[in-house]
Formats: structure tokens, sequence, C-alpha cells
């Protein structure tokens, strides 16, 4: 999905669209994932400095990756819609920092952008480009909710294999080979 | 003003650098993985087996995000929900360094890397804490470093 590697342009800003956070989905999140009482008792919450729930940060950030994913599926359907060929995304290997900022309420509204500030080819993963994502979340009032600056594959468009990873990949597959070629006869 | 809720837990002042957190153990079930990634994370390689071998990942296996829910989870049950945590302020470093497949077991600790009182807010204190997460063949599967705040017993002996 999204683009390629090599499509990529640096500090383009992606707009990931916005989320409404109700206390019901706020209180089922944190049960799950961070059941403390600020993010699932509203009585309790009280006492707490927020003076009510507020949501898991895990829980934004879980929406903002979600938001970013759709983005990306959005990205190959616009690809495809005008008959180019798009990309492949792959798993991330990392998050540099995530500042939280202010936090969540009930019926607060989280605005997401996406930024890729800088992109390499993968030193581990041949054929894989590593792309430097930020992502920012702002509130219905403008103030910033998170800061992350994150890590995810690309798949290179352009990539030739060298010959010598092509003869340790055909060695790799080799066992499966035989066991086809045994099965067979 | 005291906290009801939490002032008969561990403030700042009872923590010291270095002590280590068990955090126990959860097991990962294909349903738990598919409908966290249909909520969060909805790409093929979170969702459907075929398209997960296929991927960098060689099998369906969790959002790297449900793996820090997890350990997040972990952390609340064995130490947050037992002092006095007044939220957390975010993490850095953090790496996924293996996938989390159906059917494992994940665990590990969380060790006390820092304590430093907060220059702005004299009646809070920060705690650094260091994840380490591994599956049941002890290989590491996730590291980070998570920042939390947490309130002073004695806030007016602040610097």
């Amino acid at each position: 999905m999204t683009r390629w590697f090599e499509d990529i342009v640096i500090d383009e800003e992606f707009p990931l669209g916005s989320h409404t956070f109700s206390e019901e989905e706020i209180i089922r999140f944190a049960s799950l994932y961070d059941p403390q009482y600020f993010h699932i008792e509203p009585e309790l919450a009280k006492h707490s400095h927020f003076g009510g729930i507020i949501a898991s940060g895990w829980h934004t950030v879980s929406i903002g990756h979600r938001k970013m994913v759709d983005a990306l599926f959005s990205e190959e359907e616009r690809l495809k819609s005008e008959g180019k060929s798009p990309g492949v995304s792959g798993p991330s290997p990392g998050v540099n920092s995530m500042d939280f900022k202010v936090p969540v309420r009930p019926g607060d509204t989280v605005s997401y952008t996406l930024k890729v500030t800088a992109k390499r080819p993968s030193n581990s993963i041949p054929g894989w480009g590593l792309l430097f994502n930020q992502i920012t979340a702002v509130n219905q009032r403008d103030e910033l909710v998170y800061r992350a600056d994150l890590v995810g594959f690309s798949k290179l468009r352009d990539y030739r294999m060298p010959l010598k990873l092509k003869l340790l990949l055909a060695l790799t597959k080799a066992p499966v080979l035989g066991k086809l070629i045994k099965r067979g006869s | 003003m005291t906290n009801p809720v939490t002032e008969n837990r561990r403030h700042f002042e009872d923590l010291a650098v270095g002590e280590v957190i068990n955090l126990g153990t959860t097991s990962v079930s294909k349903e738990m993985i598919t409908s966290f990634a249909r909520e969060f994370d909805p790409f093929p390689f979170h969702l459907d087996e075929k398209a997960a071998k296929e991927s960098l990942l060689g099998g369906l296996a969790s959002s790297g995000w449900q793996t820090g829910g997890l350990s997040l989870r972990m952390l609340v049950d064995n130490f947050l929900s037992k002092i006095a945590s007044c939220g957390g302020l975010g993490f850095t470093d953090l790496k996924w360094k293996a996938p989390v497949m159906v059917g494992d077991t994940i665990g590990g600790t969380a060790t006390i890397a820092e304590l430093r009182r907060s220059k702005s807010h004299p009646q809070w204190g920060i705690v650094t804490l260091d994840f380490d997460i591994r599956n049941q063949k002890d290989k590491p599967v996730m590291s980070m470093r998570l920042a939390n705040l947490i309130e002073c017993r004695t806030p007016e002996t602040a610097a």
C-alpha cells in the first residue's frame, strides 16, 4: 500500500483526519491496556490532578496509528485510480520518541498529521527502506496532544538484488524444494 | 490536600533506582491479535494468516502497539496501580525486536532507571523505567524507556 520508497517526498504533510473520544471508549480501551483509576473510574478520577477521566496515552497513539494506516490505504486507492502501481508498507522497527503533552478528555476531538522527515535504505533488510515518520496530534483548541517520531519500513521499487544474496536466498529455499521433489515422486 | 486514592500507595521517596519490577506473563491469542488489529492496525499481516506468511513478519503477529499495550497493562498491574501515579509523560527508544506470534507468551521486567523531581511542579517526581519484554523462548521482543509522573510525599523539601 501507499507509495514506493522512492516516491516519498520529505516534509510533505498528510492530514490524517480526526477522532472524537467518548467516555465509553476511553474506559473500554484503558480497562484492557491501562487500567489506572484516572482512565477508568470517573468518580475516583475527580481526586486526581486531572479532575476527571482522561484517555490513556496509549489509546490516543493507537488511534493515531489507525489514522495513518487508513491514509496509506487511501493513497493506494488514489494511485490505483490513476493507473499507477502502489508501493508496499512494512512493519515498524520502533519509535524514537513519544511526548504526551495535554491530556485527552471525553468529548475531545483530536486531529492527526503525518510528515516523513527523512528516509534511507535499510542496512539490515535488502530491498526495503526506512521512513522516519513524525505524527503530531492536536485537540479542538489546537493544543498539542502528542508528538511522535516513528520509524517504518517501506519497499524499494528500483531494487536489484546482488548475485551473492540471490544465491543465499536460493540456498535457504533448497530444503523446501527438496521436500517437494520427494513428495512428487 | 491528600488524594484518598493514592495516599497509602508508594510515593516518589519510596522508590530506588535499580528496583526491578517483575511484570509476570501474558499469552497472546489469535483472537486478541485480530480484534486489536481490526480496530487499530488493519494491515493484512496482522489480520490474515496468508498475507502474514508472505510479509516480513513471517506469520500472524500482534501489532507492535498491542505488544506495547500488553506490556503497559503488566506494568499497571504490578507497579503503576501500587504507586501514586499521576500519568505517563511518554517514552523513548521503543524497539520492536521480534514479532509476537499467535500463541506466544510474553513477559519480563521493568527496571527503575532514573528518579528525578519535576522542576516545574514540586509536588511531582518523574520515574523512568526500562522495559525488557521477552517471549517464552527468552528472545527479546520489545524494549522501551517509559517516563511516568508520581506524587512526592514531601513536596516542600523540593530543591
